[in-house]
């Protein structure tokens, strides 16, 4: 091939279409920008706009005395942040709520898996779709409603108390809601019974796309029911638990507020108080919007700090980075 | 498609999309930055149609378009609707105020603590009334009032005026028959229990123990508790315990620093001593006694209230809640009802006239429509007329509209059969239908707003005000309760009387005094420091015993110190100097006045 003299006019054909092909690639391109020009708008309007709050962080903002008005005070709330040891100390609980609630959650992620394993189990039609609908149904009650059941049940004249005094087996009403005791735990119940059945969905449509010639093939070699979920269902579930297990830990610090803000009180305050609750707390209830913002680009800090550890662990062991 | 180009193309886009969004987010806020309002001191015209007024209202218990009799006495009189919005009924502390006023708008009306004054003249959120005032002689007649919020707006004009204002001496007390706070109890069933001496707290302690067992055997109930608590009102302390601080002369509802109403002695909040944690020994003893209600902790103002109605709590902090619920006709004839109870050594604070009128004030919004009409209406709220039938809000104070609640017989102003159904029986009676529709109880003025002290005189009767201190009044009052209780009582005719009499009563002259506005890392550590006290203090009220309050008591003191609590004191302090000191001004210029 080396001697081959290249003929001027396949080379200017070859420019030619060359040159074809680019500008077909860029209008291919343009077309895909488009197509996802929207999603980008939205994504910096609802993701990066809102950035353009932690100016408030600089600032002694109080309302209704406009921004500009307000007096720049650089650094301040966050040296506040760390002034005293107490109030590092009351961060770092705040944050160790926000991390032991998270990997409470996640820690018992597998719970939907079973949820819906043992759901499929169930041969009556009838009594298998009451059970789905009656444990999907919390999942769109509102945490205030829950915690108005929560209320009337567990409070210290709720039904619960009542009976167990009617049937005199406490003399004084036990304090399962104004109470520090057990806080976390608590929570994660109430958590896991909101969201159990609606969890157990995706698993259960995954189960019905699982092959059924390998359950044919498992009966035909003489697998018990035991062994036909123990080596074909869980290790076909597997790969959508990891999807899901890998969302949730995106959403580590993002374990919401309203379910901790209906059942905060005084008492379990200490541990109930999350990062996204304690700022609500500091700069809604306290009045110190500033200082509540500065907090909250702690959450950003902190965000960055746990992907770069994931990222670490992904170069490690799988050889490739995340990002 | 390679998608390493794909990638780097969409990277492309996206800065480019970012850039071309936040260019025109900015401008979108430079622009909504641009509109704000200037304000003018020229005077509008009114359109003189129907208008629904927004009340921004700190005071309000009611939210949404108000209805009943003093609507439609207002839409009658003002062709006006007021639409209600109370930071009391949405809760979350300052969260409406904070949003409305960013947003630019707090309401057509306004009203709420003078110390936000400053700050809404400066962001030009109130209206100048200064141009509508010709021929507005009730707002001119207390010109000390709109002066003293034109003080705190550092800028001329008339911006507001204080509520609670009064003709009568700062150095008289400014509550009547009854002190507002005060160890009221279940005199019935003290009366049952043979009335033992009460020495100190601790004996009315167990005198509350006996008369919740009477009460109990009496009613067959479990749920009859001495002492039931709530937490709405809770600030940088928790509210109910503080109130014991007026049992003993000093003015309750202060920051960190407490002072004697006659500035005899200071005392910080949190010290081991100090008459606050006094206040929650005095709950924690209660609560280990059996005393305290379980509910206290979960329950709101509503739920506790119904239970003293139903007569299921047996101590009261404040007349208006025990006398309130409980003292009702029928009740107070077959003997029962609250009373002060004679605790020995007592000293009962209470809050004198104020001449400058009180820490609320009324205003009009700078976005309001038909201003000339608003200013009208605030005139009319601190006219005779106007105080008889919006201060008809809560029991003991103005008694309604002449011709319907009352009327003169004989030179005296007397309640009418309706009235007394009204005032003294509860108020669940119809209005005439020429006054509107539904109950008295709940047609009665949303504003909850106290513009003139209810004990000032009324010009137009020669009376107070307040229909309880009318002669007419006092007669039918005169109850088995009352009687039983004055024949215990020295033959006092009413608790002022005793108080006076058994030098019991320690008044605070009544000063509109606006603490300087904190800065803003003080009113930040005071946020979160008021935090830990108030969760802390509910804490001690529920603990099981001694060992665990005071362990408690001594975290509670680590952490608020480990917060900066000593810096916010010292401001505190100076504060409550400074009143005190402006109380001494006050009564030394009227004296002079005199």
């Amino acid at each position: 091939m080396d001697n081959v003299t290249v003929n001027p006019d396949v080379a200017a054909e070859q420019k030619r279409r060359h040159q074809q092909h680019e500008k077909a690639k860029a209008k291919q391109g343009r077309k895909m920008w488009l197509l996802i020009a929207p999603f980008l708008v939205l994504v910096v309007a609802f993701s990066y706009y809102p950035l353009f709050g932690w100016i408030y962080a600089f600032f002694d903002y109080e309302p209704p005395i406009p921004l500009h008005q307000s007096e720049f005070v650089g650094l301040q709330w966050f040296k506040m942040m760390i002034q005293n040891s107490t109030q590092v100390h009351q961060l770092v609980q705040v944050l160790a709520n926000t991390f032991a609630m998270s990997l409470l959650n996640i820690a018992t992620s597998f719970l939907p898996v079973l949820f819906a394993i043992g759901l499929n189990e169930i041969r009556n039609k009838h009594f298998r779709n009451t059970i789905q609908t009656l444990t999907t149904l919390p999942n769109f009650i509102s945490w205030v409603l829950v915690y108005s059941i929560a209320f009337a049940m567990f409070s210290s004249s709720g039904m619960v108390n009542e009976l167990l005094q009617n049937l005199h087996w406490i003399a004084e009403p036990i304090k399962f809601l104004d109470s520090d005791a057990h806080t976390w735990l608590k929570m994660l119940l109430w958590s896991t019974w909101k969201g159990l059945g609606w969890g157990s969905i995706i698993y259960l449509a995954s189960i019905t796309g699982i092959d059924p010639e390998l359950y044919e093939a498992g009966r035909v070699d003489g697998a018990s029911k035991l062994q036909l979920i123990r080596y074909i269902t869980i290790p076909e579930l597997l790969p959508t638990y990891f999807v899901m297990l890998m969302l949730s830990v995106s959403n580590f610090l993002n374990n919401g507020m309203d379910q901790y803000f209906v059942f905060q009180n005084a008492f379990n305050q200490t541990h109930i108080q999350v990062l996204d609750l304690y700022v609500y707390n500091v700069g809604m209830g306290n009045n110190s919007l500033s200082y509540a913002t500065a907090i909250s680009m702690l959450k950003s800090l902190v965000s960055v700090v746990l992907l770069w550890i994931v990222n670490v662990v992904s170069k490690k062991t799988r050889g490739s980075s995340i990002i | 498609m390679n998608t390493m180009n794909f990638r780097s193309k969409v990277s492309g886009g996206l800065k480019k999309a970012a850039l071309v969004t936040t260019v025109a987010a900015a401008a979108l806020a430079l622009a909504a930055c641009g509109s704000s309002n200037s304000s003018s001191n020229k005077a509008e015209k009114d359109d003189g149609k129907l208008m629904t007024v927004t009340v921004y209202d700190d005071m309000a218990n009611y939210q949404g378009v108000a209805k009943g009799w003093f609507a439609h006495y207002v839409q009658k009189k003002f062709n006006i609707k007021l639409k209600m919005v109370a930071p009391n009924v949405s809760g979350g502390g300052n969260t409406l105020f904070d949003t409305r006023t960013a947003a630019g708008n707090l309401g057509d009306l306004i009203i709420t603590g003078t110390n936000h004054v400053n700050k809404l003249t400066k962001a030009g959120l109130l209206t100048n009334m200064t141009p509508y005032m010709s021929g507005m002689k009730y707002i001119k007649k207390y010109s000390a009032a709109t002066d003293q919020i034109t003080k705190l707006a550092g800028k001329k004009g008339i911006w507001g005026i204080t509520n609670s204002v009064s003709s009568e001496s700062p150095t008289k007390s400014s509550e009547g028959l009854e002190p507002i706070t005060a160890p009221y109890i279940r005199w019935d069933l003290y009366k049952k229990v043979g009335y033992p001496k009460l020495n100190s707290t601790d004996d009315l302690l167990n005198a509350l123990k006996d008369m919740q067992t009477e009460a109990r055997k009496e009613t067959g109930k479990n749920d009859v508790y001495a002492i039931s608590l709530f937490k709405d009102w809770d600030s940088t302390m928790m509210q109910n315990a503080g109130q014991n601080l007026a049992f003993y002369g000093w003015e309750v509802n202060q920051p960190f620093a407490l002072s004697k109403g006659n500035g005899s002695a200071y005392e910080s909040l949190i010290d081991s001593k100090s008459q606050y944690v006094k206040g929650l020994r005095f709950l924690n003893k209660a609560k280990q006694l059996g005393l305290v209600d379980p509910e206290s902790t979960t329950q709101n103002w509503d739920t506790m209230y119904s239970k003293y109605q139903a007569g299921k709590v047996l101590f009261a902090y404040w007349g208006y809640l025990g006398q309130g619920a409980f003292n009702t006709t029928s009740n107070m004839a077959a003997g029962k009802g609250f009373e002060l109870a004679p605790l020995k050594n007592m000293k009962v604070f209470s809050m004198g006239n104020q001449p400058t009128g009180n820490t609320t004030f009324i205003g009009v919004g700078s976005k309001a429509k038909n201003k000339a009409r608003l200013v009208k209406f605030i005139n009319w709220l601190y006219s005779p007329e106007g105080v008889q039938i919006q201060q008809a809000q809560t029991t003991g104070y103005s008694a309604g509209p002449k011709g319907l609640t009352w009327k003169m017989k004989g030179g005296q102003p007397v309640l009418t059969e309706f009235g007394k159904k009204a005032q003294l029986e509860g108020g669940s009676v119809q209005v005439p239908a020429k006054w509107g529709t539904g109950t008295w109880k709940d047609g009665i003025s949303t504003l909850n707003y106290v513009a003139v002290m209810q004990y000032d005189k009324d010009p137009t009767t020669g009376y107070s005000y307040g229909y309880v201190t009318w002669p007419s009044v006092l007669k039918l009052n005169q109850t088995k309760l009352s009687k039983d209780w004055s024949a215990h009582m020295d033959n006092a005719t009413s608790s002022m009387d005793y108080l006076k009499k058994n030098k019991e009563l320690l008044v605070g002259a009544g000063v509109s005094y606006t603490a300087p506005e904190d800065s803003s890392t003080v009113s930040t550590t005071r946020g979160s420091i008021g935090t830990q006290i108030v969760n802390s203090s509910w804490k001690m009220v529920m603990a099981k015993n001694d060992a665990e309050f005071n362990s408690l008591l001594s975290n509670m003191q680590k952490t608020a110190k480990g917060l900066g609590y000593d810096s916010v004191y010292k401001v505190d302090l100076k504060n409550a100097k400074a009143k005190n000191a402006l109380r001494e001004k006050t009564i030394k210029q009227y004296k002079e006045d005199k």
